[in-house]
């Protein structure tokens, strides 16, 4: 079968790439884009570790076809922050010592950061379904929740 | 894997809570783990795994995969010279020769220009096979006449609890008797059992049962191969000890050890799981049938299905004891069914049977059985947290039975140091008491009975107390530490770095050599380049490779010392380190900087050596180290369902080197236990054939589930750890599923002895009670 055109928006910037009919968003933006910071962690949708935001919402890019994407507007975690320049979520994950093994981290980072752009002030209940869908096996999830009630209170969902 | 520490002025050493230095690149996404490796080049492997848990290879045809556009390679077991029928472990069990023996056991291997070129070339590999009778069941795989699972003549594999250092004194048999697939047997007896039953009068007998459970890390097993034309195989890994990955492979493949070098990337977890080879060895062959970079990344299915998890355990447990509380006996038989390879510490289970409590009489007897099922691994303080399970239960249920307080029972009989574990090793230093005596202090322990009373209508409320620990392990390792021209210190070890352990190391130099930890970068190395060292496991990266990096740091501080006394025309006893400085003691302004001194160990015609710190210690003395665990929960005895409010780990770490990255450890720990006690098991049918490969019906824990994880750190000096350290990562996966346990009785009434406790096994308990 012939690749095909993916164009679309990713990290604030036109992007135009060749993509196998079967690649997976997820394959897409780590094999075909150098983007390797979104995770496979089961590849059916289950982890978490490879989520990024597709038209500002959560999403696990595992589950979508590469061309899915035409015309739409990923982030990545390497579009969230840069070292020196960090999200107040990655900011507020360093400070409480959030990573571990640190697999799971941009895909909880991105879960959380989209929680808080939806909902800037959410309860701990919130937080802690807000990042259900991301399964970590090394931290527990304690100082994962300290950190995003810290980011929500330093004003991180208020950012675009 | 390196880290250059920056924080303000105002810093030391240990005992501070500092983030990992690779934090900000960990939450960034710019950390490389194997599977973020593209080399120019690059071919993707994947392995043809058997359906069947049990059958005869008939006959393989690779012919329409090999002709698929795309594909390099196509190997069988009779593409490899080194593969012997009689594999001593699973990682030389590289491909099945003529026989499979669990589901899932790969038969061959593709290398292709892309996944789904390689996926597609499996399904054109023709294989016919002659299905076999499964056993599926430990029970039933004792018996003699069970189908067998090792080739006649296999030895025991033992070196998984030599790797784990972790008990002297306790041998194990290998294959014993008539029952084939008994792979290791072991027994611990002391006094008269029998007698000692007869003068009880309180005898609980109960069977306890963990399944198998799945490390269950976030990285897959992956790894990149690639060889030089000269011979030499270079080996990305994502392992727990790169030289064992290294030894290893040299084994399997048959190659020196010299011409491999094994590079440890980010380990993306580990516990336990990666410490043995599984896929290097397969991917080494395919990089060198091909001449190019294989890259071989297993999915979570295959992890699930073939990866190499706990095993599953099985204690009949019978105990007796006076009505005043005095122990009189303990017997016990444990089946730790270890899959189609041997590889179990058996020891270590019997020892933790009969060694936590003052039994004066016990009979504690250990089989380790062989099923047609993915062989096992260590996982995080292996088969504690399952004999613990059993043990806290029955004292729990003891005290119960006797009217007194279970943490005061506990307390009144445990073993402290001195007394003689079941192996008759004294117990060493350890802070058993003091962790369960600080839990019992929580206000959650104290209003346990308010706590009860508060149960909401149709609700069932309860508190659940554990103790457990892990003996601690040892191996020797080594450190070094320069002093650079700018006066920064430069620490290399060759430890991989999967628990926050490389923050501590240079917290450790930077307190025994006398700088502040922002001048200290910290690299693990590849094996050609770092001191040799053992794994990263058995709580004691810390404990043994502390050591080896202070002494080191102390060696480069007298060497640099000794550089300055000659400067200064002082003595080495008057001199000391200060703000980058060597001063003499009481003259502040009398000093030679560290960059001068470090400058002239590098300079062009200069008569000072270069200050190298060096140690190579090993060790003989384990530190023990104990964790306790409080559970407030809710039941709902309709439907089963548990609702964990609260949750409390006390554990003992000796010297909290850095209290931050530890309650990250204990934390983490404890949320395994809890998955273990509340919701993981892999399930197999009767063939043998895993029901649940999926991280949907695999069920983990998930920030929805738990409450936030309350921490106590408890500091009871390790008499021979870096300035009193002991181990951290294990102990606290080892408590919760007794406390659990402990915690639903409180509550409902019923005691649960299948783990997990789940809603169902709940809800049918209280219905079969009521």
């Amino acid at each position: 079968m012939p690749k095909q055109v993916l164009s679309c928006t990713v990290n604030d910037e036109a992007a135009e790439v060749l993509v196998q009919p079967w690649d997976t968003l997820l394959d897409a933006l780590r094999e075909r884009m150098g983007l390797t910071g979104p995770k496979e962690g089961c590849g059916t949708g289950d982890c978490g570790a490879c989520t990024i935001h597709f038209d500002g919402k959560p999403v696990a890019s595992c589950l979508l076809l590469a061309m899915q994407a035409r015309g739409h507007v990923v982030r990545t975690i390497e579009g969230l922050g840069k070292p020196g320049a960090l999200h107040p979520v990655q900011e507020a994950f360093v400070k409480h010592g959030v990573p571990q093994c640190g697999f799971c981290i941009p895909g909880v980072v991105m879960a959380a950061a989209a929680l808080l752009n939806e909902n800037p002030h959410p309860t701990e209940e919130e937080i802690r379904y807000g990042i259900a869908g991301n399964l970590c096996r090394c931290t527990g999830y304690t100082k994962m929740l300290a950190a995003i009630t810290e980011a929500a209170g330093a004003g991180a969902g208020r950012r675009s | 894997m390196s880290t250059v520490m920056k924080t303000t002025r105002d810093v030391k050493g240990i005992g501070l809570s500092i983030p990992r230095p690779d934090a900000p690149d960990k939450v960034t996404g710019q950390v490389q783990y194997v599977a973020d490796l593209n080399p120019k080049g690059l071919l993707h492997a994947k392995l043809l795994r058997s359906p069947h848990a049990h059958a005869k290879i008939v006959r393989i045809d690779v012919s329409r995969a090999r002709a698929l556009p795309g594909v390099r390679a196509v190997l069988t077991a009779a593409d490899i010279p080194q593969l012997k029928k009689k594999a001593p472990t699973r990682a030389h069990a590289v491909l099945a020769i003529d026989r499979v023996v669990f589901a899932g056991q790969p038969i061959a291997a593709v290398a292709a220009d892309e996944v789904a070129i390689a996926e597609e070339a499996l399904d054109l590999i023709d294989v016919q096979y002659e299905v076999l009778p499964v056993a599926a069941d430990p029970l039933e795989s004792m018996k003699p006449g069970a189908p067998p699972v090792a080739e006649l003549g296999t030895e025991a594999d033992t070196s998984e609890a030599l790797a784990h250092g972790s008990v002297a004194g306790v041998t194990t048999e290998a294959k014993p008797a008539k029952a084939v697939n008994i792979s290791q047997q072991a027994r611990l007896q002391r006094g008269d059992v029998a007698k000692a039953f007869a003068e009880s009068d309180v005898v609980i007998e109960n069977t306890y049962r963990v399944p198998m459970v799945h490390q269950g890390y976030m990285e897959p097993h992956a790894v990149l191969a690639q060889w030089e034309s000269s011979g030499n195989l270079t080996l990305w890994a994502s392992t727990q000890g790169s030289f064992n990955t290294r030894s290893e492979v040299a084994d399997v493949l048959e190659l020196p050890e010299n011409r491999i070098k094994v590079i440890p990337m980010e380990c993306g977890g580990g516990f336990g799981g990666k410490i043995r080879a599984l896929c290097e060895p397969i991917t080494a062959v395919l990089a060198r049938a091909t001449n190019r970079p294989v890259r071989y990344v297993m999915t979570r299915r295959e992890e699930l299905e073939a990866g190499m998890p706990a095993p599953q355990v099985i204690i009949k447990m019978k105990t007796g004891v006076k009505r005043d509380g005095t122990l009189m006996a303990l017997e016990a038989e444990a089946i730790l069914e270890s899959g189609a390879f041997s590889g179990a510490v058996l020891a270590v289970a019997g020892v933790f049977l009969a060694s936590l409590y003052l039994w004066p009489n016990f009979d504690v007897k250990g089989f380790e059985v062989l099923t047609h099922k993915p062989s096992i691994a260590a996982y995080r303080a292996p088969v504690a947290p399952q004999t613990i399970f059993a043990i806290d239960s029955q004292m729990e249920q003891i005290a119960r039975k006797l009217g007194v307080d279970s943490v005061e029972y506990r307390l009144r009989y445990l073993q402290r140091e001195g007394d003689k574990m079941a192996n008759n090793q004294p117990w060493l230093s350890n802070g058993g008491a003091e962790v369960l005596a600080r839990l019992a202090e929580h206000p959650h322990w104290k209003k346990r009975a308010e706590w009860k009373a508060s149960s909401p209508k149709g609700k069932l409320r309860g508190t659940g107390i554990s103790l457990g620990g892990w003996l601690g392990g040892l191996q020797p390792t080594g450190a070094t530490v320069r002093l650079n021209p700018d006066g920064s210190l430069q620490v290399l070890t060759g430890q991989v770095d999967i628990a926050g352990t490389n923050i501590a190391l240079a917290q450790i130099a930077a307190t025994a050599y006398g700088v502040d930890i922002d001048k200290v970068k910290i690299t693990t190395g590849d094996t050609d380049v770092a001191p040799m060292t053992g794994l990263s496991a058995g709580s004691k990266t810390t404990y043994t490779v502390g050591v080896a990096v202070m002494q080191a740091a102390e060696n480069a501080r007298n060497q640099t010392l000794e550089i300055a006394a000659k400067e200064l025309e002082a003595s080495v006893h008057d001199l000391e380190i200060e703000d980058g400085k060597v001063v003499v003691r009481g003259v502040p302004d009398k000093g030679v900087t560290l960059a001068s001194i470090g400058k002239k160990g590098n300079l062009y015609m200069s008569k000072v050596e270069p200050v190298l710190g060096t140690s190579h210690p090993a060790f003989s003395v384990q530190a023990p180290a104990f964790c306790a665990q409080l559970a407030r929960i809710e039941v709902d005895p309709d439907t089963g369902e548990v609702t964990l409010h609260d949750f409390v780990v006390a554990q003992d770490v000796g010297k909290a080197i850095n209290p931050l990255q530890i309650e990250g450890q204990m934390q983490g720990g404890a949320v395994q236990s809890l998955g273990m006690a509340l919701t993981e098991a892999l399930l197999y049918d009767d063939k043998a054939k895993l029901t649940n490969p999926s991280l949907l019906d695999y069920r983990k824990l998930t920030s929805a589930d738990l409450p936030k994880i309350e921490t106590i750190i408890v500091e009871k000096p390790a008499p021979h750890g870096p300035f009193g350290a002991r181990g951290v990562g294990e102990p606290p996966i080892v408590p919760a599923p007794a406390a659990i346990a402990n915690a639903i009785e409180d509550a409902t009434g019923v005691r649960l002895t299948h783990l997990p406790l789940s809603p169902e096994r709940i809800a049918l308990a209280i219905a079969a009670k009521s």
